[in-house]
């Protein structure tokens, strides 16, 4: 255990934690809009990482219905990575047109608009599987173009190594984390959003266009799913169409943990559970994918509400 | 200025306002009391667009509002100070009533309004940076009536406004509102506290069980015997 160890475990921790905040993010969203659980979150990022990387690639797979075939174009990283993230964008626009506002409209309960978008997930999977195939896609080694895979700090007698991916996946997040603070703390719009969250009703008698502002909501929640669905993609491959769903469970119990709704718990949350399964000890690897659900457990054991939640009582 | 004619407002299947006429004219302030119950939130609330009349119609400058939804109204010129203040608690003094500019984008006129806001309720000025939920009653209310003034409203709806507060701050509310009306701006006042309300308005109209039962210049009105009886004490 010795400072350069300390030094990887932390570096790898914190980029995969900030792709975890960034993802929760999403969810946090909608929930501190309309109070419910987006389901459809978790196939929005799956879809994303799909979409950047045909972009970015150029070609489908090799079963599924588009199998073979070839886009005229390649986009560079960057620039795939943008656009996939605002298809994602509209596709979480599509996802509250089907599933939520009917029952919004109706002023069903909320458990229903849970159900319809675990529905509007389970079709967006198999819309998946359907064009891209049930088969693993990675992305070329080659896809950040030139730069070097990694680069290797001495410390003391051993080696930190910086991947390149990990630095793109922490800079991303970095830069998505700090530009919705700066949106939602500092932007009109922004604090429309969080009046709306507060009251719906007294946002509307302040000329505020609840509608239009959950549509924008989705959007800004499917952007950071599938950019985070790319950026997992990309440091791990994409482990066929329902590899959104597991990481969408495990990032369930990252807000949960932050506590819901609350936008600094989301971040915390991530980074918390990143850090975590870094810090796994070799020998318990196996175990990895249950880390964020034992630490859920402890520490709702704790604090009911999560890390940063509030009380029913303070709610009120 | 505003018309209700025959409006009829229902929760579900249960009628809260049976066929009710009213008008407010343009500089005028008009007074709407009644018991506990009456119906009189949910009368400015058709009138917001907060909910769709079941029959009867409201205009204002003799445009129907029906099918209009709150947000665009407010851009008619119609501010809705709800009942129970409904501050945005989360957010600071300074955000509430920027937001109360949010249909405006004129940045100039707006930081000229805040200064009145702010002149008008000083207490405001001192708090600006504050969260608006650790404001009193009093002070929440100041807020609720300052932000829906930073929309530069032609009608003011105001949803009992003395509500819950100490008799020498719901004074003071008062003789703003009586200000507010000298600058021009025309007020619609529910309240439970009648006398106060019948003091200040032109006129009145008095609702029980979701009907108009009286209706008249707020002095005339103030002498009636029924009225007197029901409601001044
Ligand atoms: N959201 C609601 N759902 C059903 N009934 C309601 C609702 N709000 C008010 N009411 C009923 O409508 C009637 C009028 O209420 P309200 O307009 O609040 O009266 P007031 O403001 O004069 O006290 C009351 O009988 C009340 O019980
Ligand atoms: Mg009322």
């Amino acid at each position: 255990m010795s400072l350069a160890w300390f030094l990887q475990n932390l570096l790898n921790g914190l980029s995969i934690g900030s792709v975890y905040a960034v993802f929760a993010l999403g969810y946090t969203l909608v929930f501190s809009i309309l109070g419910i659980i987006n389901f459809a979150h978790g196939a929005v990022f799956t879809l994303g990482a799909y979409l950047t990387y045909v972009l970015a690639v150029g070609e489908f797979g090799l079963n599924g219905m588009l199998a073979g075939v070839t886009l005229p174009f390649k986009l560079p990283f960057a620039l795939a990575l943008l656009v996939g993230a605002a298809l994602s964008g509209l596709a979480g626009v599509a996802v509250e047109r089907m599933a939520f506002r009917p029952l919004r409209k109706r002023g069903a309960d909320a458990l229903l608009a849970l159900v319809s978008s675990l529905g509007v997930a389970l079709i967006l999977v198999n819309f998946i599987q359907y064009l891209f195939g049930a088969e693993i896609y990675s992305f070329p080694p080659d896809i950040l173009g030139d730069l070097p895979p990694a680069m290797l700090f001495q410390v003391g007698e051993e080696f930190v190594a910086v991947r390149t991916i990990q630095a793109v996946l922490f800079g991303v997040s970095l830069l998505m984390l700090l530009l919705l603070v700066w949106f939602i703390q500092f932007t009109k719009r922004g604090k429309a959003l969080r009046a709306m969250a507060e009251n719906p009703e007294t946002a509307s008698l302040l000329g505020i266009n609840v509608d239009t502002f959950v549509l924008g909501t989705f959007f800004i929640s499917g952007v950071l799913g599938g950019l985070s669905g790319t950026l997992i993609g990309v440091s791990f491959g994409l482990a066929g169409p329902y590899f959104g769903v597991s990481y969408g469970l495990k990032t369930l119990a990252v807000i949960v943990l932050g506590g819901l709704g609350s936008i600094p718990g989301a971040v915390l949350g991530g980074l918390v559970i990143g850090l975590a399964e870094a810090f796994l000890p070799p020998d318990l690897s196996s175990f990895k994918e249950a880390v964020a659900y034992a630490l859920l457990f402890i520490v709702l054991l704790v604090r009911p509400q999560g890390l940063l939640g509030h009380n029913a009582e303070e709610k009120v | 200025m505003l018309e209700l004619n025959a409006a009829t407002l229902a929760y579900g299947q249960a009628t809260a306002v049976h066929g009710v006429s009213l008008h407010v004219r343009l500089g005028e302030i008009v007074t709407l009391i009644g018991a506990n119950g009456a119906g009189k939130t949910t009368l400015l609330r058709a009138v917001s667009g907060l909910i769709a009349p079941k029959s009867g119609s409201i205009t204002f400058e003799g445009r129907t509002l029906r099918g209009l939804s709150p947000d665009k109204i407010v851009r008619l010129g119609l501010a809705h100070c709800p009942e129970g203040r409904q501050v945005l608690a989360s957010l600071s003094v300074q955000d509430n009533l920027e937001l109360g500019a949010y249909i405006r984008s004129d940045t100039a006129g707006i930081r000229q309004d805040l200064d009145m806001v702010f002149d008008l309720f000083p207490r405001l000025r001192e708090r600006a940076g504050q969260l608006a939920g650790t404001l009193s009653g009093g002070e929440q209310q100041m807020l609720a009536i300052g932000r829906a003034l930073m929309c530069r409203p032609k009608l003011l709806l105001l949803d009992e406004p003395s509500l819950g507060l100490a008799p020498i701050i719901t004074q003071g509310i008062f003789d703003i509102i009586t200000n507010l009306n000298w600058q021009g701006v025309t007020i619609l006042l529910v309240e439970q506290n009648a006398h106060m309300a019948m003091k200040i308005a032109h006129r009145a109209y008095v609702l029980e069980a979701g009907q108009i039962v009286a209706e008249g210049n707020a002095q005339e009105l103030a002498g009636d015997e029924r009225v007197r009886k029901a409601y001044l004490g």
